[in-house]
């Protein structure tokens, strides 16, 4: 099994960012240090996606005079465009909700929150 | 103590994990499902029956075309739900957004007042290159955009945001904002109508020309869409200071 | 039309309808709501014949940009997907309910907006319940999660906006749950297209594979609000706007549950797992569920907060009957995902026009409205009848059914928690009932409100109306479905 791990060692990467990610999401108070603990998992989860389309020796999938193969694989970049701006637009609104948390609140400290409910 | 909880609950998941990571197909390998199912074909033919020669625009625009469509009306989501959350609330409960500004922007120095000056008509240009590139080497509407998008939240840093703003009339910046989402529909309806197919490119071999001259509409649409977006965010987001 | 242009219009057309709505809608959105009531009805249409297509003919497909399965993206309408003609009914009501509501409700300036995102979480739901594509399902589940966190938070109250948070944060690790065991699955099998996952799957490494289901399955709960993480659901149903409740109360948390039919057709197709150990904890969950929810339901005094909790509870009796993995079983809790969204519909409508009418929203102080406002609380008891589960109306059939599968799967003690399930609800209801009725008024300035406008009582009316239709003709879905379950079982028993 270890040797196995060794091999996929940008798999167990992720795994490892995925949960401090998630670590940071659970126990961080404020509320915008939970949400960079939500953007580590999305970076986490788009690096894994993306080694999946990695080849040894691979070469970006762009045809054309000098290209040579193996290319790597097109797929998973293309999905994790889309996951990008997915993540993007996520931020966009959490921070909104923030800005607006912190005007009604004068505070985002989750437990300072709670308390004024 | 939830610290030391939560640390002992994550190590416990991520065990189970970890084994299922040893157990997938070995990293790099070209026997893996994910490299011979559906990317050879992609690799081999992208180029001649897509349109573009940097596979990953084949994907994105061609093959998996309504992805990026349904992606395009994530940010348009984005943009309306930061209108939702922002937008001047009950009267009395916030400065409204038409209450002049309590806070003007600090005083910018002339010597970054001169080099945004400067360097705007280059970043433009690279903005543009960017977007037409899409089809050939790395880049496309999103990245472009993303440029362009950059600059007008640098041209309203420092130069205020009526300068920037003059970049979109208020009469249509509804319509820029929809953009790309809109593009999408234009072309997918054509596709439609002319192939039978939503968002279908033509196929014949001699119409390879069309197909690429339909994924520069459509990366413009999407640069487009996504600049105003991304500066309408900014705007929205410092507006009310 | 052929099939395939109409299954690209239940998408496209309210796409278009919402990016249009902002330049169509006017300054203050002061078109909005006519030109968002138009666009619903044109889907409205073109599902009616969708569903109607599928009666006849059965599953059907059609391929974006002409690439054939697995090149392309696919969309799929089999009898599941039929939910759409649900979520249209129910966007269209909620959006003709809107009229008066948000008016009074929201700030002016977010009307516009709120028109925009309704009808982008509609085309979320439709393209979530049609598309035939993994990853697709995960962009369009992005979308209505989106718009749904920004409808929870736009009337602009502190308290929205807290909930909106904390539903944020939830919805965001559970999608991200669900990407990343579309990464795994993709690893395994290199594929995309949900049906051509499922066929080869088959034979793939098992760890990989249990997890990947483990994730999909938490990030759909999440969703779906099961029990132990339904702790974002009561906050941000009650404090949404009304309308708003009943869409994401009778339609959003059911999108978690259509992604685990989806999960299941992927799952039983492949034969790479045994799901039994799955099935029990779902059964159990849901059990607790339906206890739990209903419990707390009894405590809260807050009538949107009490539907909330009851939202959980009968959450837990579709999960319940979907891990029963009898025919039964599944058959009921797949109706009752179409029937409850009915009357929680019915219900919040509701409880919506008497917040607006009276402006109380706390059980206590809506004593004695039964007497101003008739129609609206005979719809709300219909509402309440039906989820308890009386026997002439919609709720009944498909618990009934569920039970059934309960004995069916050899867990009749399933059934008899059902039973205590629907024992605890309808206490609460009736603690409703009675205080509409049979109550002394505290405030006497109730008896003096209005019934509510008719573009409120409308919609109300006509779901209550529903409920009880389909108490009647209940059987005409159960054997609409029957063959999509079949077909599902079948792939399980080989």
């Amino acid at each position: 099994m270890i040797v196995h791990l060794w091999q996929n060692i940008d798999y167990v990467a992720s795994v490892v960012l995925f949960c401090i990610g998630l670590y940071c999401v659970i126990t961080k108070n404020n509320l915008i240090k939970k949400f960079i603990g939500l953007n580590i998992m999305e970076t986490s989860v788009f690096a894994f996606i993306v080694a999946l389309g990695v080849v040894d020796g691979g070469d970006a999938p762009i045809m054309g005079a000098g290209a040579r193969a193996p290319f790597t694989n097109p797929i998973p970049q293309a999905l994790i465009l889309t996951g990008i701006v997915v993540a993007v637009s996520t931020t966009a609104l959490a921070l909104s909700l923030v800005i607006r948390i912190y005007q009604h609140c004068g505070t985002i400290e989750a437990d300072e929150l709670r308390e004024m409910e | 103590m939830k610290r030391a909880l939560t640390a002992a609950f994550l190590v416990l998941v991520s065990l189970p994990l970890l084994y299922a990571m040893s157990q997938l197909p070995q990293h790099g390998s070209a026997t893996s499902p994910a490299y011979t199912h559906i990317a050879p074909r992609y690799l081999e033919r992208g180029p001649e029956e897509a349109g573009a020669e940097n596979v990953v625009t084949d994907v994105i625009l061609n093959y998996r075309g309504f992805d990026t469509n349904g992606e395009v009306t994530v940010i348009f989501t984005s943009l309306a739900a930061v209108f939702a959350v922002l937008l001047a609330g009950r009267e009395g409960d916030e400065r409204s957004a038409s209450e002049p500004r309590a806070r003007t922007t600090p005083e910018v120095s002339p010597v970054a007042s001169f080099v945004v000056r400067l360097l705007s008509p280059f970043v433009a240009i690279f903005a543009v290159y960017v977007v037409m590139n899409g089809h050939i080497s790395p880049g496309g509407g999103f990245q472009g955009g993303t440029v362009f998008g950059a600059l007008l939240i640098l041209a309203t840093v420092v130069l205020g945001k009526a300068t920037a703003e003059k970049l979109q009339p208020a009469r249509i910046r509804g319509l820029l904002q929809a953009a790309a989402p809109l593009t999408f529909i234009a072309v997918g309806v054509a596709g439609l109508i002319m192939f039978g197919d939503y968002l279908a490119f033509p196929k014949a071999a001699a119409l390879a020309w069309v197909r690429t001259l339909w994924l520069i509409v459509i990366e413009i649409g999407i640069g487009v869409g996504g600049a105003s977006i991304i500066s309408a965010i900014f705007w929205q987001m410092g507006g009310d200071r | 039309m052929t099939p395939s242009s109409l299954l690209v219009g239940i998408i496209v057309v309210p796409l278009a309808g919402a990016v249009l709505t902002p330049v169509i809608g006017g300054k203050a959105g002061k078109h909005a709501w006519t030109w968002a009531t138009t666009v619903m009805v044109a889907t409205s249409v073109i599902a009616a014949a969708l569903v109607n297509q599928v009666a006849r003919t059965g599953p059907f497909s059609a391929y974006l940009g002409g690439w054939e399965r697995p090149y392309g993206i696919e969309l799929r309408f089999d009898e599941f997907s039929a939910s759409v003609a649900v979520i249209c009914l129910l966007g269209l009501l909620a959006i003709v309910f809107s009229q008066k509501y948000a008016a009074k409700e929201l700030p002016p300036a977010r009307l516009g907006t709120y028109y925009t995102l309704l009808l982008l979480n509609l085309t979320g739901m439709l393209g979530f319940v049609v598309t035939g594509d993994l990853f697709n399902l995960f962009v369009f589940m992005e979308i209505l999660s989106l718009s749904g966190y920004a409808l929870v938070a736009i009337s602009g109250e502190r308290t929205a906006e807290m909930a909106a948070f904390k539903y944020l944060v939830m919805g965001a690790v559970s999608s991200l749950l669900v990407l990343f065991a579309i990464g795994l699955l993709y690893a395994l099998t290199g594929s995309l297209n949900m049906a051509d996952i499922s066929d080869r799957l088959t034979g793939s490494a098992e760890v990989p594979a249990m997890l990947a289901l483990a994730l999909l399955t938490t990030g759909f709960m999440v969703k779906a609000a099961l029990f132990p993480l339904h702790v974002w659901l009561p906050d941000a149903h009650a404090i949404a706007p009304s309308p708003v409740s009943a869409i994401l109360s009778g339609l959003v948390v059911k999108t978690g549950l259509l992604g685990m039919i989806r999960v299941y057709q992927i799952y039983y197709g492949a034969k790479v797992l045994d799901l039994s150990s799955l099935n029990t904890v779902l059964v159990w969950l849901g059990a607790i569920s339906i206890v739990m929810g209903a419990f707390f339901a009894i405590f809260q005094e807050d009538i949107k907060m009490m539907l909330a909790y009851s939202t959980i509870s009968n959450i837990g009796y579709i999960v319940m009957g979907l891990g029963l993995a009898s025919q039964y079983g599944i058959i009921g809790a797949t109706v009752h995902i179409f029937n409850h969204a009915l009357i929680k519909a019915t219900l919040f409508l509701g409880a919506g026009a008497l917040i607006y009418q009276t402006g109380y929203r706390n059980l206590s102080d809506l004593r004695g409205v039964g007497r101003s406002m008739p129609f609206t609380t005979a719809a709300i008891s219909v509402g309440a009848i039906s989820i308890v589960g009386m026997p002439p109306t919609a709720g009944f059939l498909c618990k009934w059914y569920i039970a059934l599968g309960a004995v069916q799967a050899g867990h009749p003690v399933f059934g008899v928690a059902l039973v205590f399930g629907a024992l605890f609800i309808f206490v609460y209801y009736i603690r409703m009932v009675n205080s509409f009725y049979f109550q002394a008024p505290i405030h006497p300035e109730i008896l003096e409100v209005k019934e509510a406008p008719l573009t409120m009582l409308a919609p109300v009316l006509i779901l209550a109306a529903l409920c009880l239709a389909m108490g009647l003709l209940g059987r005409i879905p159960l054997s609409f479905i029957e063959p999509a379950v079949t077909r599902l079982l079948g792939t399980l028993g080989g």
